[in-house]
């Protein structure tokens, strides 16, 4: 059977065809509309913030770091204080207009301090208010690989000015429209035709919402036909709240080094650092006005251009009757009080979020992290964060003006944690802190040289019937088989010391007095202390690892030292306090979890040493009021051939730990006093930490000890030291040379009832 | 006359030893704690769990800020949302981390939550306070036991 070629059935063919190429390209395009809409838009990478300062009548305060956290929040300082993110402080009195976060409401709150405690907060009406919260700062995401950065709001969280401000702007019809409006079209034409060039777009919002969908801004016919399809589809699938609600999450604003802000709720947090709800109609027009040209109209970048196009929106919402003539002329004159970009960039402190993202693996998956957006609270102090690098930085360069240039490559890393619940505060992973790289404050695992000598002596110490901190070590010559080598230790000054009490040995970091310690302890009771102090590590049988070869990275390091800060009481080292839901809800906590270790009468002894190394030790140069004002003690290290410089020591709440050496472990020139220690004194001085007090326990007695023979002594005897003991186990033998200095030591009672026996009994007994 | 005066002696002595600290001990054990020297009370306590539950809520913060928190912390116990609840403990130790109040009230929210040993702990870090009520130092010994 043969078929004729006839013009009906070649037209009847091709309209066929050209049907199914139309319906192919719909669905296609349909496809990637439902897929868009209903999928990746709704995916938030997971953001990481600051924990946020919450000030509490009677809480602590350093009011120094608490004007650079405002800063760093670009809290601006003026007198008016009449705009939100505005402060003036003036001696003992801080005025703040709080920009507002979670249940923290924006408002004006005056807050009096009484040296380094809050006295009282008040709010605008003059009520007195027991806290009030900044918002955190934002310090990175877990971005996915497009990069795309949004605040994902819901309906009831747009402001109805910012949809009156968009539909005012952007398209006054689209609620009459099904995507496409020739109303728009033809206005813009003739607009366009009179002006001689493109001034006007007629692009609805549906439009404009297919046009970013498909991640193009050619000017091409075939585009506006793809984008009027799509726009056609998208009125037919969802409804106009919907398709508005997915434009004001969707539209891009800004272009942040590799991260695009995407979307109204982004755009808050990004420019002025408060929520959506906070913002007012001025930087709701400012936000609304960049969408004409988001590069155009930066307010950062071109802030006199921001301004116009701000003013221009001020003025259409005045026409559209949606604020008065008063509010338009007041809101023209307002500055743009944009916030510094830098602190709401990327990630911004790469050695903490690498700590974050190991903690956040541990319960959640790749996948959840990049898309969920969760809020991820963290426990960095960020002034303190900021602290910490700028002073390992500029030890760096002290050093290298110093000894040499041979010091150009040194690295390092440090952690700062509160004692008292093991949250990190702050963290470096290299001398160059905000770059991204080998994370060395977790994965440089190092000889701790002489940070391991408390351990040791912990061991002895907490064995209380047997050592006291006065009790006499053995300071001379050792040499015995090791590994079937001669192990023969040194002293840093090379001399033997003979006989020396063990605090003396221990602040003095003797490491023959040390080795032969732990000899006498052995490797399982050294062991088992280790481990409590939360050292998940064996220890190697060799008499070397009681002086210093024993290795730990910076965090393990100071996950030890965490449990000697807090008297014995373990605590996980947390960089996470909370997650987030987008709903605010509490999605997963990380707990302060506490656990006893260690007794806490061996470790105020052991304290009492670490004091010393300040008083008198490798940490010498602080005055006795400072030391006494922070309760401080610490230890230096020194590996061999001085290839690691290690500090550890307590101020107040915190603990920091400094580690410097070089990433290929050649010697360096540096003792642990002369690097790390000048990391740790240029930090501190820099923060000056709130005083602490000290843990005063029933069964620590004080005691006047000669410093060399460590027998009795008195407070005007030579070589005097009041030592604190273990009730129970302080010497008891005063030798004659000091029968005649010796005194009762000033918590004996004995004294206090002798003389209450003479005067009742007539000086009988 | 020598009797009275020696009566009036031994008395004095006795109470100036039992206000200083080193009539406590050279105690074998450091961490024996005499709970059951005290009273019926105590075995009240030991036994009845809402009874102790009652108690520890009586103790009240150092500071208004912190006893606002811990009035919410504690009907967040009694709800039994131990999550929130260790939330805002945590939030008021922030504020401060020498108040018996708090201690307390971790140590029973850990009880609660059936974490012993933790909640042991957080006792014995209580204890170590400088400012305890004997009635404090108390119920703190109560976890001790657990």
């Amino acid at each position: 059977m043969k078929f004729k070629l006839t013009l009906g059935l070649i037209l009847g063919t091709t309209l066929v065809v050209l049907l199914i190429f139309v319906a192919a390209l719909v669905a296609v395009i349909d496809y990637r509309v439902t897929s868009k809409l209903d999928g990746v838009l709704w995916t938030v990478p997971a953001k990481i913030y600051s924990r946020p300062l919450e000030l509490a009548e009677g809480s602590k305060i350093n009011v120094d770091l608490l004007k650079r956290e405002m800063e760093m929040l670009s809290y601006i300082s003026d007198s008016k204080t009449d705009i939100p993110g505005q402060f003036f402080l003036n001696k003992n009195k801080l005025k703040v207009f709080l920009r507002g976060y979670q249940d923290q409401p924006s408002g004006i709150y005056e807050i009096t301090f009484a040296g380094s405690k809050v006295k009282n907060i008040k709010n605008q009406l003059g009520i007195s208010e027991e806290f009030i919260k900044f918002e955190p700062i934002s310090i990175g995401g877990m971005y996915p690989v497009h990069m795309e950065d949004r605040v994902l709001l819901n309906w009831p969280e747009v402001p109805q000015i910012l949809v009156d401000t968009i539909l005012a702007v952007e398209d006054q019809d689209f609620f009459n429209h099904y995507g496409i409006s020739l109303k728009s079209i033809s206005r813009a034409f003739l607009k366009n035709v009179q002006a001689g060039s493109v001034e006007q777009g007629g692009s609805t919002i549906t439009q404009q919402l297919a046009k970013s969908l498909f991640f193009s801004s050619e000017q091409t016919l075939r585009r506006k036909v793809l984008e009027a399809i799509a726009s056609l589809l998208i009125e037919l699938h969802y409804s106009k709240q919907e398709i508005l609600l997915a434009y004001i999450n969707d539209v891009f604003l800004a272009q942040s080094g590799r991260r695009a802000i995407h979307g109204f709720g982004m755009g808050a947090q990004h420019f002025f650092g408060t929520s959506i709800e906070n913002l007012t109609t001025d930087q709701i027009a400012l936000l609304v006005g960049m969408l004409k040209g988001p590069s155009l109209y930066n307010p950062l970048r071109n802030p006199k251009n921001a301004i116009q196009r701000r003013n221009l929106v001020l003025t259409i919402l005045n026409r559209s009757n949606k604020i008065t003539d008063l509010n338009l002329a007041e809101l023209k004159q307002r500055d743009l009080n944009v916030s510094k970009p830098n602190y709401r960039t990327e990630t911004k402190y790469p050695a903490f979020h690498d700590i974050v993202r190991l903690e956040l693996q541990k319960n959640f998956d790749e996948r959840e992290l990049r898309t969920r957006g969760l809020a991820v609270e963290t426990n960095i102090d960020p002034v303190l964060q900021e602290s910490l690098e700028k002073n390992i930085k500029k030890t760096k360069t002290q050093l290298i003006k110093k000894y040499g240039s041979g010091l150009e490559d040194i690295e390092g890393a440090a952690i700062a944690v509160d004692i008292s619940n093991g949250e990190i505060r702050a963290v470096v992973g290299s001398t160059q802190p905000s770059s991204y790289g080998f994370n060395r404050s977790i994965n440089a695992i190092r000889p701790i040289g002489s940070l391991v000598k408390p351990f040791i002596y912990l061991t002895a110490l907490d064995k209380y019937e047997d050592y006291t901190l006065t009790t006499i070590l053995d300071d001379s010559k050792l040499s015995l088989i090791s590994g079937g080598e001669v192990w023969e230790p040194d002293n840093f000054d090379k001399k033997f010391h003979g006989e020396v009490p063990l605090h003396v040995a221990l602040w003095q970091s003797y490491n023959i007095a040390s080795a032969r310690l732990g000899l006498e302890l052995g490797y399982e009771a050294v062991e088992e202390v280790f481990s409590n102090l939360g050292i998940e590590k064996k220890v190697p049988n060799l008499p070397s690892v009681f002086i210093g070869s024993f290795e730990l990275s910076p965090y393990q390091a100071i996950q030890a030292y965490q449990t000697i800060a807090d008297d014995g009481f373990y605590t996980p080292l947390r960089s996470i306090r909370q997650i987030r839901e987008t709903s605010g809800e509490i999605e997963f906590s990380y707990p302060y979890s506490v656990e006893q270790r260690m007794r806490p009468e061996p470790i105020t002894l052991l304290k009492f040493a670490l004091q010393q190394t300040f008083l008198t030790g490798t940490a010498r140069g602080y005055s006795k009021k400072d030391i006494d004002k922070w309760n401080a003690g610490g230890k230096t290290g020194t590996s061999d051939d001085q290839r690691d410089s290690w500090f550890v020591g307590f101020a107040g709440d915190l603990l920091v730990l400094v580690w410097l050496g070089f990433d290929d472990n050649r010697p360096t020139v540096l003792t642990g006093r002369t690097g790390a220690f000048q990391v740790w004194k240029n930090f501190i001085n820099d923060i000056n930490p709130v005083p602490t007090e000290k843990t005063k326990l029933q069964r620590i007695q004080y005691v006047w000890t000669d410093i060399e023979d460590g027998l009795l002594s008195g407070k005007s005897c030579r070589n005097s030291l009041l030592v604190p003991f273990i009730q129970g186990t302080e010497p008891i033998k005063v030798p004659n040379v000091r029968k005649k200095c010796f005194t009762k030591n000033p918590s004996n009672n004995g004294a206090k009832i002798d003389k209450i026996k003479k005067i009742f009994e007539g000086g009988q007994g | 006359m020598n009797s009275v005066r020696s009566v009036i002696t031994a008395l004095i002595i006795f109470l100036v030893g039992a206000c200083t600290q080193n009539q406590l001990a050279k105690d074998p054990n450091l961490y024996a704690v005499p709970v059951n020297n005290f009273s019926k009370s105590v075995e009240l306590l030991i036994s009845n769990a809402d009874f102790l539950e009652e108690e520890v809520m009586k103790i009240n913060a150092q500071s208004p800020s912190v006893q606002r928190i811990i009035i919410g912390a504690d009907i967040l116990i009694k709800e039994k949302e131990y999550i929130k609840a260790n939330n805002e403990l945590e939030r008021a130790f922030r504020i401060t981390n020498t108040d018996s109040a708090l201690f307390l009230r971790l140590a029973h929210l850990r009880f609660k939550q059936g974490l012993l040993e933790e909640s042991e702990s957080f006792a014995s870090k209580g204890l170590l306070l400088s400012d305890l009520s004997s009635w404090e130092r108390l119920l703190l010994n109560v976890y001790l036991r657990n």
